[in-house]
């Protein structure tokens, strides 16, 4: 990375960074909604776009990272910090557990695993007195967005480098040829078992995290909405419409969406659900790989790189 | 003359047996690879060819004894056995399909951390595949099968084996490509790297190597010098018969 590089990037947290002393109220609470689904695009990113599973199983991370922090500190009554390690060391948990099983599957069939998944969590969690069964737990209210924005900034900040640091180890080399060609990197002494499980474990501390805020910040959760299968669809969209196996593509996905889906529902409601279905449909067929490839390849093909990708996929 | 006599063998495997699921495949393999030595493994569909270089690779439990350049190889998982120096080159070649040439050759050598090494290796892989050097950005997936072929071979080469164990090498491709890749592995030895060629086509696997190995129904039915192979009446007659 080159030292103009890091001055951009530098400058474009510092600038995220100071938006609660200059900006509304709205545009502090739209941010941590972004800032919160951008990190779960990059978790997603990790298992989905660099080890290619397509995960549906990433909203239980969130889940669990939330109910880490709603039983820790409503039901033990200890400090946030304490709430978020619980969380993570749930989610790290299910990731070895269920992972191990899950991940020998490939293709549809993971995805439908991981997506029976969150389905059960949410039998599973509705029967434990100690989440608070199906009524769900009320968390001690603390009214301060800033901060949880600047949690949430930094969450994300974390989440990126970390798949900096992904693009240029051994292990981030390692789940890029699981993704090209799984029997090829096995042969190549990849352990293909412990990185998948170790991707998948990666990307659910960092779901777990960012579900942990989210819960201390809406300061209620139950079962229904911790699981929700629909937040998964989401971050899968982001990432991919960003451009899944790219360091700022999940991001600048997340970012954009969020910012186009909440004018919609603010501007124009009824059309604000469809939006979500039209975005997948355009995505896919124009531009499978995502807005990173665009920025790549736009200038060598122009507005025929649109042309392209309809014709490669016989759409 | 096998180059190497004399040495301790590369490759000394003893009383190999090998199953899936309970289900013995292999029952008392016993066989030699030493250095720089080009040895065939033959035999027809079903014989456990593959398996017993899974069993090698260790991919699959094993019973019996894997000797490897002075270290068991036994207790081993697959990526120690890779660093270890043992490499294969898959059936079905099992590239990148959506990486470039070099960006699949440079996959090879992914564990290694020398980088001026790698990229004096990814020269020496021009040099003995030309065909690649002229395809080093193209998409390794839109290549001919001989040249995807080549290429999984240099991407194997690239990790710096010791033994490079090649799975049905000549399958699917023209008989001018596959002619051209044995004069390949002659180059490749000459490097210094033993090979374990693993062939459905006994005549093409016994007139390019060395020594081999006869496998019949999990059990190595004869072995030899690869001349002397060729012309056993019971190889022919197997082979001929099938």
């Amino acid at each position: 990375m080159t030292a103009a590089r890091i001055a951009l990037a530098s400058l474009a947290i510092a600038v995220l960074a100071a938006v609660p002393w200059f900006g509304s109220d709205v545009l502090v609470q739209f941010g941590i909604n972004a800032l919160l689904l951008a990190v779960l695009a990059q978790g997603w990113n990790i298992i989905g776009g660099y080890a290619g599973y397509a995960s549906f199983g990433n909203s239980v991370f969130y889940g669990l990272g939330s109910y880490g922090v709603a039983i820790t500190m409503v039901q033990w009554e200890l400090p946030f910090a304490f709430g978020l390690a619980f969380g993570v060391l749930m989610a790290v948990i299910f990731a070895f557990l269920l992972g191990l099983p899950v991940l020998r599957l490939k293709g549809h069939y993971f995805a439908i695993a991981t997506l029976a998944l969150a389905q059960v969590m949410i039998a599973i969690v509705s029967n434990v007195p100690l989440a608070g069964q199906n009524i769900g737990l009320v968390l001690p209210p603390l009214n301060n967005d800033p901060l949880f924005y600047e949690l949430a900034l930094g969450l994300l900040t974390a989440v990126t480098l970390t798949i900096f640091w992904l693009t240029r180890s051994r292990f981030g080399f390692g789940l890029i040829a699981i993704r090209e060609n799984e029997e090829g990197a096995a042969v190549m002494g990849v352990n293909t078992t412990l990185y998948k499980v170790l991707a998948f474990a990666l990307s659910g501390v960092f779901s777990a995290l960012a579900g942990g805020i989210h819960a201390y910040w809406i300061t209620f959760l139950d079962p229904e909405s911790a699981f929700d299968i629909s937040l998964n669809v989401k971050m899968i969209i982001m990432a991919v419409f960003g451009g899944p196996g790219t360091i700022l593509g999940p991001v600048i996905g997340a970012l954009t969406l969020s910012a186009v889906s909440e004018l919609l529902s603010s501007e124009v409601t009824s059309v604000a659900g469809l939006f979500f279905g039209i975005v997948v449909v355009a995505a896919v067929v124009l531009m499978p790989r995502g807005l990173a490839d665009i920025v790549r390849r736009f200038r060598k093909s122009g507005w025929r790189y649109f042309a392209e990708n309809i014709k490669a996929h016989r759409i | 003359m096998p180059i190497g006599d004399g040495q301790n063998p590369l490759l000394k495997v003893g009383a190999l047996g090998a199953g899936y699921g309970g289900m013995l495949m292999l029952r008392d393999i016993s066989l030699e690879v030493r250095r720089a030595e080009i040895v065939a493994l033959v035999g027809g569909n079903g014989a456990g060819k593959t398996t017993l270089l899974r069993a090698l690779s260790r991919v699959i439990a094993s019973t019996g004894s894997i000797e490897f350049d002075g270290r068991d190889l036994v207790p081993m998982t697959p990526d120690e056995a890779f660093g270890a120096g043992l490499v294969q080159v898959p059936e079905g070649r099992q590239l990148f399909d959506r990486m470039s040439v070099e960006d699949n050759l440079r996959m090879g050598a992914y564990r290694r951390g020398d980088q001026a090494a790698v990229s004096r290796d990814l020269d020496r892989m021009y040099a003995i595949f030309p065909r690649l050097s002229d395809r080093r950005q193209q998409i390794a997936g839109s290549m001919s099968g001989g040249e995807q072929q080549m290429c999984a071979m240099a991407r194997g080469l690239m990790a710096a084996p010791k033994l490079l164990m090649i799975d049905e090498m000549s399958l699917g491709l023209a008989p001018v490509v596959v002619e051209q890749l044995m004069d390949v592995l002659a180059a490749i030895r000459g490097e210094g790297v033993a090979i374990l060629l693993v062939e459905q086509d006994v005549h093409l696997a016994l007139s390019a190597c060395d020594r081999g190995y006869v496998l019949e129904a999990g059990q190595i039915v004869r072995e030899g010098m690869a001349k002397e192979l060729a012309d056993d009446p019971a190889v022919r007659r197997a082979y001929l018969g099938i």
